[in-house]
């Protein structure tokens, strides 16, 4: 017994040894031999033993104290920003430019140019009140060049725009003027000072211009990945098919080279192969734009236009000329998710900022503006996405939260409350039952009238003032309007609170857009050749009236501010006309149709749309076809768009207990 | 008690009877070897010092030892810099041709001593800040000790500040690196340039071709495109540790920080102060220190002894005035403190500035205005002056922080440069965490109504049941705007049908048979999908009329970002359980569309089946289930948007569904639904479903209107 408790004992101990020196014999076998050549470790920077005794670069106090010297004069004639631009002009009411009227007789297009200048909320008449003098320096076909102007004053605080580049000699020194001009070359562009424009072809139109050619927002199945310029003005479209390729993750290979087909003008392919050489090629950077085709520049020697705001990555590929194959390679295998992007943004860009002169020209100045401006400029949100930093003002506000924009880019949404803006008219009498059913919902802040109310009403809750009384200042950004939707409303509109409430609650699906109860489409009139539209009933519709309508407080400002001179004359003139020219300009802004919401039904063919009622103040009644068609004109296209929808209350009229649904007295007969 | 004498027992008897001298000799041996074990066991597994750290093959050095290299008299200079540089001209890009993973390699030279022939050193070896530099660029994915598979090359040649070199023999020790090549496709460095008296705004070192990082560059000197704007480092950025301070208004409004200011400038910051008193503070240096106390950490006014930086932590506005440099390393502390910089230097290029949107971040007054500088800041709206606090320390946090930040900041923008295409995006740049996680941007995000000619492409996913299948080809053949049926065959074990026996219609059909029977295959980016619209449909929804398919299409087309469908449901957050839930009943409310039969763009299929986050797509060919679920998160996850649910439809009944013993099977139905929901919030790591209270009808539907005159009368039932 005992020897074997021993037995079992020295068994254990013995096992322990081995154990150990095995063990033990490993490791110290591991540490004599030196280890064996293991594939080699990128050798790095070396440790240094004493790297935490350096030196530092810059001593405390050693920095010279009384160096600095007075301001420098810039250099021989090149100018910037600071030193060449006399903003304390300025300082008033921001941006006034001045144009140099043309001595003698002036072309169409010199005249057209001048308009859209004139026609801009930055003109003045007065060189003095201007803190911009412009110089329009256009065709050297009929030898118009400027002489120097009389306020030339070496150039300061002048901008000489060159619509189509070299048109002009340079008939005396520049000076200190800024010049604005196509595709500049790299080398002559002074940065933050000169302003780039796009190479515009002659027959640019003036205003409005062509949209932009995309149809979908992918690259059609089957469309060539690379179209490539020709010399003499086409595109030619190499290698159809493999545009399709990023689309199912697997590749085919090239149809090789012969598979090229001819184009007329704009070029039908997902990128547009772009020599940086010629300047002349900066035309067909505008082409590829329209057409939604990916630029791709190679080692361009020109300033890209308005370089200064665009984001031109968003956009384009500028790539090394000398990277060619790489560059290639990099397209086929593109995401879909980088080409979607791109080809929206060439979209974007297009119908922004470069579809007619006078997008090009007031964007110019917008960009000047944004430079005197300083902190208050667009922040690079507004330029480079829609609908762009000439629709979204500055003035405004320079926090992208406050535009109904941007919310998804913030990741913010709109207040949760309205406004109601009750225009009562010459009458005078506060619609009482209105007012009641708009306070009563939960979402409304507060309720104001234009003219202001009768003093036996303001004990009634959320009632507040809004001043001024005119019917054109109905789109007038009031400041006591402090929620960012409006309610805008007449004194005959006649509006539940389920339908308030339920109205606001889409609305705030959709900030940008307008609401509305009721509607009204435009349509081509044969007959007359022009645009008509009618309030009657139909299957579609797009436009919503305003007297019941939900809207962002934005659209005041825009209203106010952006509009031309002449349109808000016109609808001073024929009020009929306020609610298309509305609907026209948030058309404009959206590029898609207004929202209708369901109206009650018993109300809907009593007093708002019977003609000649007891107080018919001027309405929608009698569709002025002239109205729409000077708005048309003026915007210089048709931005309004149809819809076929109705937005209702998921249980809309459904065959269920009524206690179930929200918005109940929506279905009251 | 109890144990501790069974203890006592047991303990003599494991080893009984043995003698004291045995027992003692065994109790040592046992400790012996057990002491041995667990030595060699913590050598075993204890991270071994010698062969766990990294730089085995680096021995360990010290600065002075390494080698010294005599540069005689006479030796070349290169050429000054070449102010006419760009990236096309004077950038040798073929050197950087070859790498696939869009990355350029940089190589770094080895550090040697350089002395003159008298043995007088050209400069201090190394600074701790460019060795550091160094060595950030050496951990990086850029670095590569293949000289010849280098793109861009880093000299160990420290020329962070002008005043600490010797120019000629700088230039000298530069000329005769073994690629220098005119400098092509170096990279040096440099924060403080220009000496006495005139201070260049770049470095005076004749450089030739070779890119500069400098801090401090004026418009005249920087070439747009080649150079590369970079902040001055403050030292102060590691000592202190300031923590953030959350926006808002503080204690001064303006305060002027800097010491060593031009006479001139310092009577016009006075001189604001005079103006506006308490809430513009201007300090100077102290100048009656006890000793022992920094003076850099210490800032007076008057009498009163402020700290630096913390005190920079009390203003709103920073003034950034230039000094004899341009850049000044008090940007960085300011940035920092999250003060606002207001900076006063004519033609200075901001650090990153080709990068950087500094208008969020940053005030810029020209020196003329300085008087006017009070003014100028107070127009700034107070919401704004928070987004810039917050914009400025996040500008400090990834750019300016340390050497490592700067380094590797300043080869991005370089590689950007060289791989365009695969160029970090403005927002990536700029955009402070906090609002790179809380927004969206929507891949379909240009406003446009597609052409109602283009139509859409219907993809009816089957099994066997062809009967109804059929039925359904014929039913959705009616609509006008269907341009192609896809008919997705998900039955490897049986043919479909022979040409001649499907259902003759106006539209091209076509059959793809799969290679496993999974529900994702519903949703794959087929080639033969031609129009951007998509109808998805089961091969047993045959209850949808025409006017209803048609009008969801025009649904679809105003808006395509979003899924289009018809019953809708909701989720709901149990407040009992404590987790999401599946909801089909008669709500006011929408979240979801079922894919039996909805509309999207074609670009989600792609989205689903190559970009849907985590497990979800193995998830769902596992349970069989929630691969509409699955699709509406995505949907709703990349665009930000809701669903729009079109017409009264409230459920697809299916005849052979009713024959099923409903209840049952619709409880463990609703359990597995909710735990799709639940599962799925936990891998998007959200709730992306976004709830909305509207469905859309035709303009007229169930008006008093004549149905004749109605574009899509009949709409159905529930």
């Amino acid at each position: 017994m005992q020897s074997w408790r021993r037995k079992s004992v020295w068994l254990a101990l013995s096992a322990s040894w081995l154990l150990l020196v095995l063990l033990g014999g490993f490791s110290l076998l591991r540490l004599a031999l030196p280890p064996r050549p293991r594939p080699r470790a990128p050798q790095g920077w070396p440790r240094w033993l004493d790297a935490d005794l350096l030196q530092s670069f810059s001593q405390p106090g050693e920095l010279p104290e009384d160096a600095a010297q007075p301001p420098r004069a810039p250099h021989g004639g090149s100018c910037n920003w600071g030193s060449c631009f006399d903003t304390s002009k300025c300082r008033g009411d921001g941006l006034k430019v001045f144009v140099y009227p043309a001595a003698g007789p002036i072309s169409e297009t010199h005249r057209k140019i001048l308009a859209s200048i004139e026609d801009s909320r930055f003109h003045t008449f007065s060189p003095a009140g201007a803190c911009l003098l412009l110089l329009l320096s256009l065709d050297a076909q009929t030898g118009e060049c400027s002489s120097m102007p009389l306020q030339w004053n070496r150039g300061r605080n002048h901008l000489v725009l060159r619509l189509h580049p070299a048109s002009c000699p340079r008939t005396f020194q520049l000076g200190q003027a800024m010049v604005a001009e196509a595709s500049p070359t790299v080398d002559s562009f002074r940065a933050g000072f000169d302003v780039a424009l796009p190479f515009l072809p002659e027959a640019h139109p003036l205003r409005g211009g062509a949209p932009g050619q995309l149809r979908q927002h992918s690259p059609q199945r089957g469309v060539a990945l690379l179209a490539l310029e020709e010399e003499r003005g086409g595109w030619r479209t190499a290698g159809s098919n493999s545009s399709a390729c990023p689309w199912d993750g697997r590749c085919e290979q090239d149809p090789g080279p012969g598979q090229t087909q001819r184009w007329e003008m704009l070029p039908n392919a997902t990128f547009c192969l772009i020599s940086g050489h010629r300047p002349q090629a900066a035309s067909r950077f505008l082409q590829a734009l329209q057409a939604g085709c990916i630029p791709v520049l190679l080692s361009p020697r020109w300033e890209l236009p308005f370089s200064e705001v665009i984001d031109w990555t968003k956009a384009a590929i500028i790539a090394d000329e000398r990277l060619l194959l790489q560059v290639l390679a990099a397209l086929q295998e593109m995401s879909p998710a980088q080409v979607l992007a791109l080809r929206q943004q060439t979209q974007f860009l297009w119908d922004a900022y470069f579809s007619s002169v006078e997008k090009v020209i007031h964007t110019t100045l917008e960009v000047i503006q944004d430079r005197i401006f300083g902190t208050s400029a667009h922040p690079s949100l507004l330029w480079n996405s829609p609908p762009g930093a000439l629709l979204a003002l500055s003035t405004f506000s320079t926090s992208p939260q406050d535009f109904p924009f941007y919310h998804l880019q913030q990741g913010s949404r709109p207040e949760g409350r309205f406004s109601a803006l009750i225009w009562v008219g010459a009458s005078g009498q506060p619609p009482l039952k209105l007012i009641q059913a708009v306070a009563g919902s939960q979402h409304c802040a507060q309720v104001c009238s234009l003219p202001s109310w009768s003093p036996g009403i303001q004990g009634m809750r959320k009632i507040s003032e809004c001043s001024c009384c005119l019917l054109l200042d109905r789109f007038f950004p009031y400041s006591t309007i402090r929620t960012d939707a409006i309610l805008s409303l007449d004194a005959r509109s006649s509006l539940s609170t389920s339908e308030v409430d339920f109205a606001f609650v889409v609305w705030q699906s959709f900030p940008e857009r307008m609401v509305g109860f009721l509607t009204s489409s435009h349509f081509w009139d044969e007959a007359h050749g022009g645009w008509g539209y009618t309030a009657e009933r139909t299957n579609e519709f797009s436009m919503v009236l305003t007297m019941a309508a939900f809207y962002h407080r934005y659209y005041h400002t825009l209203f106010t501010h952006s509009l031309p001179k002449a349109l808000r004359t016109l609808a001073d003139e024929a009020p009929t006309c306020v609610d298309v020219l509305m609907n026209f300009l948030v058309a404009a802004v959206t590029k898609l149709p207004p929202i209708k919401v369901p109206y009650g039904k018993q109300r809907q063919e009593a007093a708002p749309l019977v003609p000649g009622g007891p107080d018919t103040g001027p309405k929608l009644q009698a569709p002025d076809p002239n109205c729409i068609n000077q708005i048309a004109a003026a915007f210089g296209h048709m931005p309004l768009r149809s819809s076929r929808l109705r937005l209702d209350p998921v249980l809309f009229k459904d065959p269920v207990s009524v206690q179930r649904k929200k918005y109940r007295s929506l279905e009251k007969p | 008690m109890c144990a501790s004498v069974k203890y006592n027992i047991r303990g003599p008897a494991l080893i009984p009877r043995m003698k004291t001298k045995h027992r003692i000799y065994y109790i040592t041996l046992f400790s012996i070897v057990l002491l041995g074990l667990i030595a060699t066991g913590m050598f075993q597994f204890w991270p071994h010092s010698i062969e766990s750290s990294n730089d085995w093959n680096v021995e360990k050095r010290s600065v002075r030892d390494v080698p010294v290299v005599r540069l005689p008299a006479d030796s070349p200079i290169p050429e000054r810099g070449d102010l006419s540089c760009r990236m096309h001209t004077c950038f040798d890009v073929y050197r950087c041709g070859f790498n696939p993973k869009n990355k350029i390699k940089v190589y770094i030279y080895a550090l040697k001593k350089y002395v003159d022939d008298f043995g007088v050193p050209v400069s201090n070896t190394i600074s701790r800040e460019y060795n550091e530099l160094l060595t950030a660029i050496s951990d990086s994915d850029y670095y590569t000790d293949d000289i010849s598979r280098a793109c861009l090359f880093v000299p160990s040649i420290d020329v962070l500040n002008q005043n600490t070199l010797r120019i000629k023999e700088t230039a000298q020790a530069l000329a005769q690196l073994s690629r220098w090549d005119r400098g092509t496709n170096h990279l040096l460095f440099n924060m403080l340039p220009g000496g006495p008296p005139d201070y260049n705004t770049a470095l005076d070192v004749p450089r030739d071709r070779a890119l500069l990082a400098g801090g401090g560059f004026s418009t005249w000197t920087y070439r747009q495109g080649y150079d590369v704007s970079i902040p001055v480092y403050s030292p102060l950025s590691a000592e202190v540790d300031l923590p953030e301070k959350g926006p808002g208004p503080r204690r001064y409004f303006l305060l002027s920080s800097q010491v060593g200011l031009h006479p001139e400038y310092r009577e016009d910051v006075e001189a604001l102060q005079v103006k506006h008193g308490e809430s513009v503070l201007v300090l100077d240096k102290c100048t009656n220190l006890s000793e022992g106390v920094l003076s850099v950490r210490k800032r007076c006014h008057k009498h009163q002894v402020f700290d630096y930086p913390q005190v920079l932590q009390e203003a709103t506005f920073c003034v950034v005035l230039r000094g004899a440099q341009l850049g000044q390393a008090v940007l960085s502390d300011v940035l920092q403190a999250g003060c606002v910089p207001v900076v006063i230097a004519d033609s200075y290029i901001l650090p990153f500035s080709e990068v950087l949107d500094w208008k969020r971040a940053s005030v810029v007054v020209p020196e003329e205005k300085m008087s006017d500088v009070y003014s100028i800041l107070q127009s700034i709206p107070q919401r704004q002056i928070e987004e810039m606090q917050r914009q400025a320390r996040w500008f400090w946090e990834a750019y300016f922080q340390s050497i490592k930040a700067i380094a590797l900041a300043t080869l991005q923008i370089i590689n950007d440069r060289i791989y365009p295409y695969a160029a970090i995006s403005y927002e990536e740049w700029n955009d402070p965490p906090a609002v790179k996680w809380g927004s969206v941007s929507n891949p379909l995000f240009l406003p446009l109504i597609p052409p109602q000619s283009q139509g859409f492409t219907a993809i009816v996913l089957t099994y066997d049941r062809v009967e109804s299948l059929f039925r359904v080809i014929t039913e959705v053949s009616k609509v006008p705007s269907l341009s192609k049926l896809l008919v997705v065959w998900n039955n490897q074990n049986k043919n479909p049908p022979e040409d001649s026996l499907w259902p003759k219609i106006r539209v091209p059909l076509k059959v793809v048979r799969t290679a496993e029977n999974k529900l994702s295959n519903r949703f794959f980016p087929y080639d033969e999908i031609e129009t951007e619209a998509v109808l998805a449909i089961d091969d047993d929804i045959i209850m949808l009329t025409s006017d209803e398919l048609q009008f969801g299409y025009e649904v679809w087309r105003e808006f395509p970002d979003r899924l289009v469908g018809y019953p809708g449901r909701l989720h709901l957050w149990d407040h009992e359980m404590n987790k999401w839930k599946y909801e089909s009943e008669w709500t006011n409310e929408v979240s979801m569309v079922l894919t039996g039969a909805a509309f999207y763009h074609k670009y989600f299929n792609y989205l689903y089946t190559y970009k849907m986050p985590g497990d979800i797509k193995n998830w769902v060919d596992a349970h069989m289930n929630c691969e509409d679920i699955a699709m509406n998160f995505l949907v709703a996850n990349v665009t930000g948007k809701a669903v729009i649910k079109v017409t009264p439809r409230k459920k697809f009944k299916c005849p052979e569904c009713t024959a099923i013993d409903g209840l049952s099977l619709d409880q463990t139905h609703m359990v597995e639904r909710s735990e799709c929901i639940n599962k799925f919030a936990s891998v998007f790591g959200t709730m992306p479903l976004k709830v909305v209270e509207h469905r859309a009808d035709p303009v007229l539907y169930k008006d008093d209107f004549p149905e004749k005159l109605k574009s899509f009368p009949n709409i159905g039932s529930l």
